[in-house]
């Protein structure tokens, strides 16, 4: 029998300062997963993010033969000012679950977190490379990321954008079908600009063109994310050439006015202009947002978006959980499948049904006397057939770790066509 | 005969029954539906198929001579144009808008339908199906193209007031839409042209009465001039977004009163039931 044993810091267990001295890097992993298994664990993965870091480990039970979990990551990385209460710990099928939780992001701290996956994934990757990740953990951890998958095609768990700046690249992907065709236009190339320039960028916007009061600091941003630079002065007069425009101008008194834009659109023949207003007080002129065609956003009608993505999320979190529910079922029916004396049961019950069905269809050939000892005969010839594999599935059982217990009846299960194996 | 009066009524409740399950996807996350809706048109279309072949046996010819059958076999090219475009490209979230159409022909089409009508012997040129095929086909790129153009204005009004519907998250960009409907759009006016062309060289031959004064001949005609000048607009006044679809949705307008107002309330030599 294995027991799966989970240790997690995270954003809600602990502050930074613990957060960031447990955090290991992809070779410190590999490092701990090696002692580990010396330590006696059978199995052992380890996720570890700017958020939180786990350790999954199983031990075969009677006796679990490592230190718990704790002081080997403490010992493992030397932990200033850890308290025991930053410290979470899960056992069976409660570790499990928290595995399942957070492969599908309903436990991160921007709920939905679509990055969570991958890192689940590159830390199964990191056991799988160590051999730490055997026939169990293969199992459970694609449990896992079937369960992150699940989560977000069959529930909005990932939905909608939940920043400010992936709320503007979302809504131009809305309007726009190839961003890769578009020319993106920003206007002041402040921090928030940038990092909206850089999100448009890395969603595949074709051309980039930079406007900024100071032109070395445009030139500056452009050589970082390529594109071109325009005079200041000349924004209104190039207006026409973009789909998209960002402006971030920390100054008073409009960037843009209604006429400008009414202009650009008419000379766009009626092409849809997608305009951000990130700029305190607002750049654009408010009435532009009457023009049609027009399509403008401030930072409030943004943020708004984000807040009622972010609701919508957490609404959908019961729906994740039910999810988590049926997967945690499919993954202990296949767990307890592989006990040992079940399977021995269903072999009996199966290779009887073979015998029976036999016997049955051929019994009339046989005179009536001889009939209970074709009977006889038949189980006779059965059970000498399953004694000897039945009593080495036994025997192995005693010695060997549970591992290869469950693998053997695994494979016994798949040869003989027992069932309950199911998600194949 | 009876298997045929069977699909009649098996058919429609198949198209709600794909309706339905196109909704469910759209607007909820069953995986169900998402898994299961794209089987169930194809079993629909079959089961449409087999229908118009029972049809075609059991009275002896194409059911393109009376407004009904017109209506059952254009509920069948939308559903079978639909199913291409879904598969070209790979956009399936608009199946819901586009096949509640074919839903709505399809029962008019059965509840109205005739068993055995008199057939007028003029009707069994093999002009006649040239004609009547690419109208139809003409008409139902026409439907399509409509209901993408509609789901373009909602969209552009969700995004516009930043109200976001089940529309907003699952419909492709307005962009994508436009084009859908535009390429439609196009087949359209194609197999209308077509459709104009060969009535203009049948009709006369086989028609004493023929006018060029008919109602739904004029109907017809200025049907395709309105595209015509969609078109020039488009091209040479580089017209964009959502001028071109509200001129996509006023020609669709006209050809849905050219289908049923014309043909109740004008009478004239093209009508035949």
């Amino acid at each position: 029998m294995i027991q799966l044993t989970a240790l997690s810091v995270n954003h809600r267990t602990a502050p930074i300062e613990v957060r960031e001295q447990v955090w290991l890097s992809d070779e410190e992993i590999r490092q701990a997963l090696r002692e580990l298994k010396q330590e006696g664990f059978s199995e052992c993965a380890i996720l570890s993010t700017c958020n939180r870091t786990e350790i999954y480990a199983a031990a075969d039970l009677p006796s679990p033969q490592g230190r718990p979990l704790l002081d080997f990551l403490l010992h493992f990385k030397a932990v200033d000012g850890a308290r025991p209460e930053h410290f979470a710990s899960f056992f069976t099928c409660g570790a499990a679950k928290h595995l399942l939780r957070v492969a599908s992001g309903i436990d991160s701290m921007v709920t939905g977190d679509i990055q969570i996956l991958s890192q689940v994934k590159n830390a199964y990757d990191l056991a799988t490379a160590e051999k730490t990740a055997g026939f169990y953990f293969s199992r459970l951890f694609q449990t896992a990321l079937r369960t992150g998958k699940r989560a977000r095609s069959e529930s909005g768990i990932g939905e909608g954008a939940v920043s400010v700046s992936y709320a503007a690249v979302e809504l131009a992907s809305k309007i726009f079908a190839d961003l890769g065709k578009k020319t993106a236009l920003l206007i002041g190339a402040g921090e928030t600009g940038e990092l909206t320039a850089t999100h448009l960028r890395g969603r595949g916007v074709g051309t980039l063109v930079v406007a900024n009061r100071t032109r070395a600091r445009a030139e500056e941003l452009v050589a970082k994310l390529g594109g071109s630079v325009i005079d200041y002065d000349a924004v209104p007069a190039a207006l026409h050439t973009a789909d998209i425009v960002v402006t971030s101008v920390a100054a008073p008194g409009r960037v843009l006015a209604a006429s400008d834009l009414h202009k650009a659109v008419k000379r766009r023949g009626a092409n849809p202009l997608f305009i951000i207003d990130l700029g305190v007080p607002r750049n654009v002129d408010p009435a532009a947002k009457r023009i049609g065609n027009v399509f403008l956003y401030d930072i409030d009608a943004l943020n708004t978006m984000v807040d009622k993505n972010l609701a919508k999320r957490l609404a959908e979190v019961p729906k994740v959980e039910r999810l988590i529910l049926d997967e945690l079922v499919a993954f202990y029916t296949w767990e307890s499948s592989l006990q040992v004396s079940p399977t021995i049961q269903a072999l009996r019950e199966s290779f009887e049904e073979i015998r029976r069905q036999e016997v049955g269809e051929n019994i009339n050939r046989f005179a009536k006397e001889d009939r209970e000892l074709v009977d006889m005969l038949t189980k006779r010839i059965i059970n000498k057939i399953l004694h000897q594999p039945l009593v080495n599935l036994k025997n192995g059982t005693k010695e060997d770790p549970a591992e290869e217990t469950m693998h053997r009846v695994h494979t016994l299960r798949h040869l003989f066509g027992l069932g309950s194996h199911s998600h194949e | 005969m009876a298997s045929a009066e069977f699909l009649k009524i098996l058919v429609p409740i198949l198209y709600a029954a794909v309706v339905a399950d196109y909704a469910v996807a759209f607007f909820t996350r069953i995986r169900y539906a998402e898994e299961s809706k794209r089987e169930l048109l194809l079993i629909t279309l079959v089961a449409h198929l087999v229908y118009l072949f029972l049809r075609y046996a059991a009275y002896g010819h194409v059911p393109i001579t009376n407004l009904f059958e017109v209506m059952t076999i254009l509920a069948f090219a939308i559903a079978l144009a639909y199913l291409m475009i879904e598969r070209m490209t790979r956009v399936t979230e608009t199946g819901f808008f586009v096949l509640s159409v074919a839903l709505v022909f399809q029962t008019i089409s059965s509840v109205f339908i005739k068993c055995c009508a008199e057939v007028n012997p003029v009707l069994r040129s093999p002009l006649l199906g040239f004609h009547v095929t690419s109208a139809l086909l003409g008409y139902s790129a026409i439907s399509i193209s409509a209901v993408y153009g509609f789901l373009y204005l909602m969209l552009y009004h969700d995004i516009r007031s930043t109200r976001f519907s089940a529309i907003y998250r699952r419909l492709p960009s307005l962009e994508v839409l436009e084009s859908m409907s535009f390429r439609a759009t196009i087949l359209g006016f194609a197999f209308l042209s077509l459709a104009i062309l060969v009535g203009f060289i049948w009709l006369p031959r086989a028609f004493e009465s023929f006018s060029y004064a008919d109602p739904k001949l004029l109907v017809t005609v200025s049907i395709w001039l309105l595209y015509g000048i969609g078109f020039s607009a488009r091209t040479i006044g580089r017209w964009q977004g959502r001028r071109v679809v509200i001129l996509a949705l006023c020609g669709f307008a006209i050809v849905f009163l050219s289908m049923t107002v014309v043909n109740v309330f004008f009478s004239g030599f093209h009508n035949f039931y």
